[in-house]
This record gives C-alpha cells, structure tokens and sequence, in this order.
C-alpha cells in the first residue's frame, strides 16, 4: 500500500514523532478537530474525564494495533465494516473491564462508554495511520493520539470542575468562606456548549503560539 | 486467493465474526461473577443510603426478610434471597414477594422501589422510620432520564426533601404527593417537583404509591398503636433536623 495516502500534516518515519505529535502539532482535538462530542460530555467532572480519557487511548492504541497486524488480508470492500467490528469489539471488551473492577466508575461512565466506539478519533486514525503501517508506529500513534485527547479532557475537566462546582475529584477545593463571601459557582460551566468555549481558547492560544499552525 | 474475491470476503466475514463472538462470551462469562458481586455492593451500598447508614457494615446491621400481600413473613426466605430479589424486582412484586430491609438497630425499614420515568425504567429505596409512617430517608435512581432534569432526582438536593414527609394520613395511605409549582410549606405530604422534569417526577410520584401499597398491610400490621399524624409531623421534623446536621458532619 502506497504511503502516499497519508493525510497526516507532518509526514515522518520516525516511531516518537507518531507517538508525541498527537500532544502538540497534531491534537486529535485541536488539530484535527475529531472527538469534540466526548470531550464536550464527559468534561463536566475530572474523575470521569480521566477514566474517559483512559478508556479511548487504549482502545485506540489496541484497535491502530489490530487493525495494522491485519491490514493485508483485509478484502478493501468490507474494510469499515470489519474496523467497526474490532473498534466494537474492544470498546465491550473495555466495558466489561470496567463493570468488574472498577463499577462505580463504570456507573458513572455507563452512556458513553457505549459511545467510545463513536469517536472518530479511532477510525480516524485507523484510516489515516493504521491502514498504512507496521504495527508498532500504529501502536504508537494510538497511544499518542490517545493520550492527546486525554491531555484536552483533563484540562477541560479540570476548570469545568473546578469552577462550576467548586470541586476537584470530587473534593471540595474552594473553601467555604469564598461562598460566604459572595463567591458564586459559575453554573454555565457545566453545561456542554462552555466546553466547546473552552476548547476554542486553547485553540488560540495554541496557534498564536505555532505559526504553521495557523491557516493563511 | 484474491482478496477481493467473493468466497475469500465470505470466508472472512465468517472467520472473524466466529472469533469475535468468542472472545466477547468468554471475557463476558469469566468476569459475571465478579460483575454480580458489584451490582449486588452497589444495592447494599444504596439500601444503607437510604437508612442513613452509610458507614455502617451490611450485614450487621440490616436484617432482610419478604413479606406478602397481607404483610406476613414470608417463611423460607432468606436474606440473601431477599436481595437477589432486587435484580428482578418487578417480577418479585408480580410474584406476590415484597422483600423488606429493616435496620436492627434503629428499626428503620427500607422497602425496595421500581418505575417508570419519562424515557426508561427508574427505582429506589425508601426508608421508613418505626412509625412505619414517616420517611427518613430516600435514594433514586434512573436508567436514562435527561441530564440536567429529569437525572436530577438523583440528586441529594430532592431526596432529602422527602425527609420527615409522612405517608400515611390517619389510616389511608396516601403516599407523597410530587408537586409542580412548589408544595406548599406545611403539607406533610407533598414535595416539589423538579422544574423542565415533570414527566419524570410524575413517574417517581406513581412509582411510589404504587410499590408503598404493595406494603400497606405490612405497614398497617406493624405500626405501633395510633398516634395522631400531628405527632407524627413533630417527629418528622425533629428528625429532619437531626439529619441535616448529621449531613453537615
């Protein structure tokens, strides 16, 4: 398979570039603007965002890495059928994972975990990346594309919790004499359309800081 | 064989449906046993809730038995079969079993709640006090009610203001009454609803008196003897604020 169907903006060989251009020049969020849904729905607290953020790398990671080893004995007609039987297949793999040791999280998460297979981040990158190349840069790329994601999750999650409830983790972080004082939680926060908001900051702080980034 | 031939896509298709499906009955039978032990933690976890005892250890502290339509003990059910009740309960109350989960040391009783809210299913646990009569605590649940609203029942915020509320008005069992608008402030039978959540709160009204009437005769059978519901209120807000500060703690 030719290499010159990549879309990917920074075409390179090298194995790290894959896994650390997903944080910074090649953002799945950011950048390639995929998994907005997710990080708008899942951000509201900070433990849900992490165990999101979590659940996608390695489902991303393992589907770049299945989806590599069999990308030559794949018949090209049934191609996205058999990407989202095996994206499918590890989201309930992961699902399972979650109802047996860690259930209150899995509670809290139980809507969209069902909905990881949706995020575009993983065909995305199955298509992009894993179709094209060995299984070790895919796995690579997975993880870095992953925990990207998971970087914007953390941080989003971590000012909507902070300053729509007051809380981090779940813990109360602003003491009680701010409220006393006037202090007021700031509910737009919680609600999904700040999250988007939040995400447009970060894009332009990003790209005021990275020239290339920015579209002429 | 050509890869894009018809028999090789079949064959394919074929090859890797059958080891999916393997992989997913395996993984999902290995790991039911540990899945059930969770739910079956989560359940007590949420009857202790409702008793407002938390801390405390499950099966120290809660006896569960299953009465009848007349409010008779149920004789061979055990305690375990009482909370494996729980995971058909539906099918529990059809069958004429009404488990019970009482607190042997302050004598609360939590029955169990099933429902329907305005998308899919919704439950709980409600606890009564001695009386038999006054609520002294509530937990719900939902499958898939809307954030925001209708998923807001959930939220301490309207359980604890079921606390202190009574059930019963003299020997009629009225249950608690969800009000759109606001309740007014001395009715010991009504709450609010919850705004943008009518439809949902009207299922938890239903879903109430439906599953307390179940244990009407239970109720009736074991209420000490009859004291006036001014009584009643008076307990009922003592106790509530006693629940408020053992909140604040």
């Amino acid at each position: 398979m030719s290499k010159n169907n990549e879309k990917e903006p920074l075409f390179s060989a090298k194995n790290m570039a894959s896994l650390t251009n997903p944080f910074n020049k090649n953002n799945p969020v950011l950048v390639q603007i995929l998994g907005i849904c997710s990080a708008l729905a899942v951000t509201v607290q900070l433990k849900p965002a992490v165990v999101m953020a979590l659940s996608v790398t390695v489902v991303t990671a393992f589907s770049n890495l299945v989806m590599s080893l069999m990308r030559n004995s794949i018949p090209s007609r049934i191609r996205i059928i058999v990407q989202l039987v095996v994206i499918a297949t590890l989201v309930i793999l992961v699902d399972q994972f979650l109802k047996a040791f860690v259930y209150d999280v899995s509670v809290q998460l139980s809507v969209y975990v069902g909905l990881i297979i949706t995020n575009c981040i993983i065909m995305g990158r199955v298509e992009a990346f894993a179709l094209a190349n060995k299984p070790w840069p895919s796995l690579l790329d997975g993880i870095g594309n992953g925990l990207g994601y998971g970087m914007i999750l953390v941080i989003i999650g971590f000012v909507r919790e902070l300053f729509g409830s007051g809380c981090l983790w779940g813990y109360r972080v602003i003491p009680e004499s701010f409220y006393e004082a006037g202090y007021v939680n700031n509910g737009l926060m919680l609600f999904p359309p700040m999250a988007l908001i939040l995400v447009g900051f970060i894009i332009w702080f990003q790209r005021s800081r990275n020239k290339d980034l920015q579209e002429k | 064989m050509n890869k894009n031939s018809n028999t090789y896509i079949i064959i394919y298709t074929v090859v890797m449906v059958v080891l999916v499906a393997v992989l997913l009955s395996v993984t999902a039978l290995s790991l039911q046993p540990l899945q059930k032990e969770n739910e079956l933690g989560a359940k007590k976890t949420a009857i202790l809730e409702a008793m407002g005892a938390q801390e405390a250890d499950y099966a120290s502290v809660v006896k569960a038995y299953a009465v009848d339509a007349e409010g008779n003990t149920i004789e061979g059910v055990t305690a375990d079969d009482a909370l494996q009740m729980l995971f058909g309960l539906k099918g529990a109350f059809d069958a004429g079993t009404y488990p019970v989960f009482e607190n042997v040391e302050n004598g609360y009783v939590v029955v169990p709640l099933t429902g329907k809210g305005l998308w899919d299913d919704i439950w709980g646990y409600v606890a009564l006090d001695k009386d038999k009569n006054t609520i002294q605590g509530i937990v719900l649940d939902h499958a898939g009610e809307t954030p925001g609203l209708g998923a807001e029942i959930k939220e301490t915020k309207f359980e604890r203001t079921f606390i202190g509320k009574t059930i019963y008005e003299a020997d009629q069992l009225v249950s608690i009454a969800i009000v759109k608008g606001g309740a007014p402030k001395d009715d010991i039978h009504a709450v609010d609803a919850i705004s943008g959540a009518t439809k949902t709160v009207q299922g938890v009204q239903t879903m109430l008196k439906t599953c307390l009437s179940y244990y009407d005769a239970y109720f009736k059978s074991t209420q000490p003897v009859a004291e006036s519901s001014e009584e009643a209120v008076v307990e009922g807000e003592s106790n509530t604020e006693n629940t408020e500060n053992n909140e604040q703690e």
